[in-house]
Parts: C-alpha cells; structure tokens; sequence
C-alpha cells in the first residue's frame, strides 16, 4: 500500500529497530555520513571521535536533511551518546528519543531492551497519533524480514559470482533501502532480482571478506574492484547488519521477540558475550571462512574504540588461521578512502601470489 | 612489581612516622593496595570505573579499575615502554592512554594477574573494550555491569538486580562468599567515609582554600576504591583535619591565592611543572577536580544493592551530558571558580566529546575554559612550552576580568 505523503524518522544505528519505526507508520530514513555538508562538529564535539557521528552532526548543523518527523537514537556507544547531547542542544525543536542498547545479549538484558522498546513504541506512536497494535508491530517485522530474505538472496549471489556491478551496486541498494519508503524499496530490489537469471559476472578479483562499522559510499566498493579485491561476503553496520532478519518464534510477546532478535543477531563489536571475551576475532574468522573468502579486509571509522580495540585480537586469530588481514581506518570521506588505494593493491598483489 | 610495592610501603610506612601528612596516608594505602595487588596471596578483580568496591572489599577481592593501573604506571614515570607495547601489538595510539598503558603491561606481564574481571558500561566503551581484552587476555571469567543511563525505578531495580548476580558471579569464581555481617559492616564504613569526604569538600570550598597542589589528585576516582573499608575513613578524616588545622591556622594551600581553578575530568598523571607553575606564578590554586564531589546518597545498609545502584547511575559521566554539566555548574559556585582547565584527555571519547558542551555550559556562568588537549597518561607528546604558554595566557585573562570573585 503507497502512503499518501512519506513522513521520515532519522536514524544512525544499525541496531535500530526499523519494524517499530515503520509499524508507527513512518519510513525509517538512515542520516548516512556522506553529502557535502561542512566540517563543523569537531568544535562541538571534539575532533578526535568518531568521523561517522561528526558527518551525521555535520549534517543536522547544515540542514542537510529531509523533514523529519522525529529522531531515534541509540546508546551504543560514546560517540553516539555524545551525538544524541549535541543534537538537542543544536537543533533544539527536532523530536529526539534515545534508546539505551544493553551491553549483552542475556535474558536480562533482552528484558530491559524489551522496556526501551515498549518506551520507543509509545512515543512513535504518540507522534504518530495512531493507536499501537500488536498487529502493526507484527506486520512491520514481517516487511522487514521479507526484505532481509531479498537481500540475502543478493549476498547469495555475490557470494557465487557476482551481481551485476558487484558490491557497490549492493551497496546502493542497501543506502536506498535505509533512506526511502519499503514499497520503493521492493520495487528496487525485485528489479536487482531479475538479474539473477543472468549469467555470473565476476569480476575475476580476489574473493575477500570485508568487515566493520560503517562503509555506505558505493565507489569505496568500486575501488576495491578497481584493485583487483571481489568482495564476497561483508558484515558491515551501514550493510547486511541492518537487514538481518528477526526471528520469531511461537507466542512470545511481540517486543520481547523483537528485543531478543536485534540483540542476538550478528553484532557490532560494542556488543559483548561475556562467556566468550573477544569471541569477534572467531566469528570474523567463521564468516570468512565460510565464504571462501582468500582475505579479509577490516574497515573502521577513525577514533572508533568499539571497534578499533579488538582489531588486534581478530588480526591475531585469522594470522593463526592463515589468513591475511588489511586494517583501513577512514573518516568516511573518499578522500581518506582513496588514500588506500595502492595498500589495497599491494594486499591483493600479496594475496595472488 | 610485588618487590616494588614492598620496598615502596617500607618507605612511605618510615616517611609517615617521621611526618604524618594525609597525602603521606593516602599514599601509603595506595600503595599498599598495590602490594595486594601483586601478591599471589590475595583475590584480585580487574574492573571498570564504576565497580562497586565496597562490595568486593567486603567479599576480601582486592580490586581496582584498569585506568587506575595505567595512572598508576603513568605517575610512576613508567607507562612508557607499555604504551608502546599496546601499539606495538596493534592498539591504536588515538585511543585512551590509560588503557594502552594497562593493555601493555598486561601483555609484558606486569599487570596483577586477576580471579575475575567485571567490566561497567560507564563511564566509557573504550574502558569496556579494554576490560573485555584483559578478561581474555588472562583467560579469566568476565561479568559486564550494564549501567542504565537514568534512575527510573525500574533502571534502579535492573542494575540492583546485576549486583547480586555480580557477588554470586565472584563468588563462584573464586569460592569467597560474602558474608552478610560483612557486607552490613562495609556500607556504615561507606557512608561513614561519604559523611567524612562532605566535610572534607565543604572545607575545601573555603576562601582561601586548603588544597594546594596535588592534595586531592584524583582523589573522586581513587577513593571508592577504599570504599567499605576503614582505611577509608581513615584517609578522609586525616585530610579533614589537615585541612581544618590550615584552616585554623590562616594557611591556604596556595599562599596569597588569587585565582581559584576548576579541573576538569582527569589530572594529568605524568610529571609535569604547570601545576606548579600555575601556583608560583600565578597564585592559582586548583581547588576542585570535577570528580571530587558527593553525588550520591547514604546507602540504606539494609538494602543496600538498591543504593549502590543508585550511585552507580548517578556518576556524573554515566547518561546525559546535562547531568555532568549541572554538577560542573554546581561545582563552580560552590568553590567560587575563575576558570576551568580541561585538559580534554585524546582518546577518551565519552569526555572530550563533551568538550563544547562543557564550554558552552561554563559561558552561561561567564567562566573561562582552556582545552588542553592532551594524554594524562602519554608524556610521549607532551608539549609543555606549547601548554605553558597557552596555560600563561589564560590567566592573563583571568587577571584582566573586571570583578573578579576571588581575592585573599
């Protein structure tokens, strides 16, 4: 069903959770770190945090963004912590509602998640001005699972041999996903469907497993082409993180359901399984593994501990494994990225040999 | 290390007997923790800042948080070679001084070789990340504190909740139970020392003030570390009469004090001559840290999971920014400031990423604030020309503002 006029929510983590946002009858709209607005969170916030978050604030500072009917944070981590302060402080008159995001992925913790949920759902839906319902709820992860299977279907088939235009054309995919209404969102990816039944067209480059936070410019992925790397598989949280599918099961309350599933789902490094302290660096290695993949690339935003921090571990358990690990830190910007381009070379040239 | 800390506690045991000071004590007790530390004889917990130690005291687990080691090297002129070792194995030098220091020692085997380590999500996920890392590091059991960002009730009765589930985490871990007495007896001793730290703080407030130089350095932060114990009270009644004395006597702590100094967040731990300098030259004393301050309320002792809970989430770094800046609003009447010194430590992203707000906050009360932009615990690139000459101009504003507050 076409909505007669589209009313956007802001969002900027992947751990959002999308389905609520669009059972309230809002589209979810990613404030992704790209456009050209100009440098000024740094003096706000601090210049040594996280590029990603300081893009977003660059953003709202320069108004370079759609009508937004209101704003959903998450407590992930400083860096967007302190982005949920400075936004009320900016732009004092947006609607912003902050939702903490446990640490863990415990009983306990799904139930206090579960709470944040319940919190988020009548606030959107108080804005909203529509009545909450255990049927919209339902409904809004169906459509969102529905659209996790179609891309997994297009990670299918770049794992086997490429989609047509590779990564960065399932890259632009996913940045329309995140920032326009879910029926545009079908229409695009059936169309990417179709090709498909065309025949594999791989790039001939060195399969590899990309991972890290947050990756949404397309000519990054045209670059690594360019230098010879295939991606095959990635785990980034501006990719397939944001559309893994929820799991239901039997007649558990709705949000509980919900909780549990984005928690539980693949994570970003911030969040912890305490009985198996840097278990990252073994699913990094499980992924890749899994994959075929012959390296692995590890991207992350300058200034990101989250991340950063457990880079080493995960260097060290795929050296042990065998596999070749590139670390590239960027500020979001290709200028950074292009920077890289003759250590991406010099990585595949390694990895040919 | 264990050598080192015994030969120190020989020292500052002998220092004390011939000059009893409060910082002579405090030292002493810190070190002394050290000694406990080190010693293959006692239960040890690596931890997050906002740990509640009190409870582990009354368990009998020697505990600390992993920033306190790394400041701990970083005094001692010795973070150096660990720093290093952290990049070395792949740790990015943007990140916290404090944790590289701990990471590094931990990988040359110089950190205490923990039973348990709890991680807290406050004050920072860097400080998360460096805790989970020593936890597989040592190869030793990690439990995560999952600290709410606000004390609704049902936040309260969430964290209480993980507090319990923390004693019998550490319990099962190293088999020590925690003995209700105990536990009972470790939170009079706690709000004993909250009543002694309120006295020693509104003495601190005096025009002019008692603390010089590094009196309290960190003392906010350390301090819990002692709490549930009676040293703790012992420290904080040392200083109170040092402080009441100078009082008594007409001593401030800086003579002839002109200007009165907010620190913000962390001091820097390494040596270094601007506090010094600052005294000297410019009659300025430092008179508070922000973290020197009783934000907390007594704990009931006969529930006392709930009130440390409560203090958990009431630490001024922990959620909303507005907290932090409503307490350094507070502060700064309180101690009657002239300007603040952030030194906006590189790498801690929770703080700095504060740093305009805190600016901002300072403005409406139309005080001054310098950035410093420094590592507390990396003196690799300490530019100290480069800071004292910033540090000089800044009090040449102070001293051309009209109706300055603070004379003597």
């Amino acid at each position: 069903m076409m909505r007669e006029k589209t009313s956007y929510i802001g969002f900027t983590c992947a751990y959002t959770p999308l389905a609520l946002i669009d059972a309230a009858s809002y589209t979810p709209y990613r404030i992704l770190p790209m456009g050209d607005a100009p440098d000024q969170a740094g003096q706000i916030l601090h210049d040594n945090l996280c590029p990603h978050v300081k893009r977003v604030l660059d953003r709202a500072l320069y108004n370079d963004l759609p009508e937004l009917a209101g704003v959903v944070l998450l407590n992930s981590c400083d860096a967007m912590r302190r982005l949920a302060d400075a936004w009320s402080k900016v732009r004092p008159h947006d609607r912003v509602i902050l939702i903490d995001l446990p640490l863990t992925s415990d009983d306990s913790a799904v139930s206090y998640f579960r709470r944040e949920l319940s919190q988020l759902t009548d606030t959107l839906f108080h804005w909203s001005g529509r009545p909450a319902s255990q049927e919209a709820l339902a409904a809004g992860i169906e459509r969102y699972n529905h659209v996790a299977l179609l891309f997994e279907a297009l990670r299918e088939r770049l794992r086997d041999g490429g989609v047509s235009k590779g990564a960065a054309r399932l890259q632009s995919l996913y940045n329309m996903a995140v920032t326009r209404p879910l029926d545009e969102t079908y229409l695009m990816l059936t169309g990417a469907m179709e090709d498909l039944s065309a025949p594999a067209v791989g790039n001939g480059g060195v399969p590899i497993f990309l991972f890290g936070n947050v990756l949404p410019d397309p000519e990054a992925f045209g670059l690594f082409e360019s230098c010879g790397v295939r991606i095959v598989d990635e785990d980034l949280c501006t990719g397939s993180r944001v559309f893994a599918p929820i799991e239901m099961e039997g007649a558990e309350e709705i949000l509980s359901q919900l909780a549990r599933g984005i928690l539980r789902r693949p994570r970003c490094a911030r969040t912890l399984l305490p009985m198996q302290p840097s278990a990252i660096a073994e699913e990094v290695l499980t992924r890749a593994t899994a994959c075929k993949a012959r390296g692995v690339i590890a991207c992350s935003a300058k200034f990101c501990d989250p991340y950063n921090a457990r880079i080493p571990g995960v260097r060290e358990v795929l050296r042990k494994a065998g596999l070749p690990m590139l670390h590239i830190e960027g500020d979001c910007t290709m200028r950074s990225f292009g920077q890289q381009r003759t250590r991406i070379e010099a990585f595949t040239e390694m990895l040919r040999r | 290390m264990k050598q080192y800390f015994d030969d120190a506690v020989s020292i500052l045991e002998a220092r004390l007997r011939d000059n009893y000071t409060a910082r002579g004590k405090y030292n002493l007790e810190l070190t002394r923790l050290g000694q406990r530390l080190y010693s293959a004889s006692h239960r040890v917990a690596l931890c997050g800042v906002c740990a509640p130690f009190d409870l582990l005291n009354a368990m009998g687990i020697n505990s600390c948080f992993v920033e306190f080691l790394g400041g701990f090297l970083a005094a001692a002129g010795s973070a150096g070679p660990f720093l290093e070792e952290a990049e070395q194995i792949g740790f990015s030098a943007e990140s916290c001084g404090f944790h590289r220091t701990a990471i590094g020692a931990a990988a040359k085997g110089m950190l205490p070789v923990p039973d348990v380590v709890i991680a807290t999500s406050s004050p920072c996920t860097g400080g998360v990340a460096a805790v989970e890392h020593l936890a597989h590091t040592f190869g030793c059991p990690l439990y995560v504190l999952a600290i709410p960002p606000d004390d609704s009730e049902k936040n309260v009765h969430y964290l209480a909740d993980q507090l319990r589930s923390m004693v019998d985490f550490v319990a099962a871990h190293t088999g020590v139970t925690l003995d209700e007495d105990r536990l009972r007896d470790a939170m009079h001793k706690t709000n004993e020392a909250r009543e002694a730290a309120i006295e020693v703080y509104d003495l601190a407030q005096r025009v002019p003030s008692p603390v010089k130089g590094i009196d309290l350095r960190a003392f906010g932060l350390v301090m819990p570390l002692f709490f549930g114990t009676e040293t703790a009270v012992e420290i904080l009644h040392a200083y109170r009469d040092e402080f009441a004395a100078r009082l008594e006597q007409g001593i401030g702590g800086v003579p002839g004090e002109r200007f009165r100094l907010m620190w913000l967040q962390e001091l820097i731990q390494f040596k270094h001559p601007l506090i010094k300098m600052l005294e000297r030259d410019y009659q300025a004393a430092i008179v508070i840290e922000e973290l020197n301050n009783i934000y907390w309320d007594p704990i009931d002792v006969d529930d006392p999971y709930v009130g440390l809970a409560r203090r958990a989430i009431a630490f001024p770094f922990n959620g909303s920014v507005d907290r932090r800046l409503k307490q350094i609003q507070k502060l700064v009447q309180a101690y009657k400031i002239d300007g603040a010194i952030n030194p906006c430590h590189w790498g801690c992203r929770q703080g700095t990423g504060a740093r305009g707000l805190i600016g901002q906050a300072l403005k409406e009360l139309d005080i001054p604030v310098i950035n410093l932009e420094v590592d507390c615990a990396d003196s690799r690139n300490f530019s100290e020309g480069q800071l004292r000459t910033r540090l000089e101009a800044f009090m040449e504003v102070l001293g051309s503002r009209p109706g300055r507050r603070s004379t003597n």
